[in-house]
């Protein structure tokens, strides 16, 4: 019940977040802080997706870390040709597959 | 229903679809990942539609799961979707002619793909379009990411016991983020801010209850601000 109290609470919270600019005019962001606006995505998003790359189970190590940067790479170049976030996941995610079966299959993993 | 606004419709649902396409291994495995922790299967899927912010929903259930207080992880979702804040803002001058309802129902809807998808929609080179297109669009693109989202996380939390662990999708959730990322970065602050609290965040990750993400994001921020804010005068100098 807690749990559910505590779900509930930060749907509030993360719709106060989303609905704060869009009440009344009267509310608009600080202009100093608009500036430096546009940075908070790339902040947070690189927050969460670098650690999880560079170390994908927990721990920087050889085996672990060099195969989630070619699928990583490979993810950014997909995008960047096709712009098909669809074609960039899949065919990354399952590059990334061939190369952890190769490195279990030669004992290294 | 006028066909321009049919139009309009269909299309916010096809964009979406393919979103949720994309979504696909990310809400399997954060699904997956929330049926492994002692929270009540019924509390993650709810935490979809409640919540509706695919990162601090894990988050969040994760630290239930370690026994973490309400107001701890009330708190943890603020920080991770606070990028929310700048979604609202920049929808703002979209949404003038939306009356107030129609600006709190859309706010509702307004997480990281619909805000990706209205935006891109909103300043497309053929324009906005009429109002009831601009609402057609959005809130079809809106259920359709929500119904989509809600689905995968209940499908990954129903077979998560099931998925063979020697299936590994640790990869899935960091690359769908560095995918929708890659768009964001537009200039240096935005590659400075990402690197710097990507690393941070790297090293600080051993940091209890999602703190090391905070702690990233935080310096990510600084670092990215430093750059801009020299940028800038580079230009007034100029």
């Amino acid at each position: 019940m807690l749990d559910l109290l505590a779900i509930v609470l930060s749907g509030l919270a993360t719709y106060i977040e989303r609905v704060i600019f869009l009440v009344t005019k009267k509310v608009r962001p600080p202009r100093k802080a608009l500036r430096y606006l546009p940075l908070v995505g790339p902040a947070v998003l690189g927050a969460i997706a670098v650690p999880g790359i560079l170390a994908p189970r927990g721990e920087l190590s050889l085996v672990e870390t060099i195969p989630a940067v070619i699928a990583a790479v490979l993810a950014a170049l997909l995008w960047r040709f096709t712009k098909q976030l669809v074609i960039a996941l899949v065919v990354a995610l399952a590059a990334w597959w061939a190369m952890v079966f190769v490195l279990v299959q030669w004992g290294l993993r | 229903m006028p066909t321009p606004t049919r139009a309009a419709v269909l299309a916010g649902f096809r964009d979406a679809m393919l979103i949720v396409l994309g979504y696909i291994p990310f809400g399997l495995a954060a699904g997956a990942a929330m049926a492994q922790t002692d929270v009540h299967p019924l509390v993650s899927i709810l935490g979809s539609p409640i919540i509706f912010a695919g990162a601090s929903q894990l988050v969040a259930i994760q630290l239930l799961s370690s026994g973490s207080g309400i107001a701890l992880v009330v708190f943890s979702v603020v920080i991770i979707n606070a990028r929310h804040l700048l979604y609202s803002a920049s929808m703002e001058p979209h949404l003038e002619q939306w009356s107030r309802g129609q600006r709190l129902a859309a706010a509702f809807f307004l997480s990281d793909p619909v805000y990706a998808l209205a935006v891109s929609r909103f300043e497309r080179e053929q324009g906005a379009g009429t109002k009831p297109e601009q609402l057609g669009y959005y809130f079809a693109a809106g259920m359709t990411c929500l119904l989509g989202w809600t689905g995968l996380i209940t499908i990954g939390v129903l077979l998560g016991g099931f998925i063979p662990p020697w299936v590994p999708l640790e990869l899935a959730i960091p690359l769908t983020f560095l995918l929708l990322l890659l768009p964001l970065i537009r200039d240096r602050s935005g590659l400075v801010a990402a690197s710097v609290g990507g690393l941070v965040a790297l090293f600080a990750a051993p940091l209890p209850f999602g703190f090391g993400l905070m702690v990233g994001a935080i310096a990510g921020l600084i670092a990215g601000g430093i750059v801009l804010s020299r940028t800038s005068e580079e230009h007034a100098d100029a």
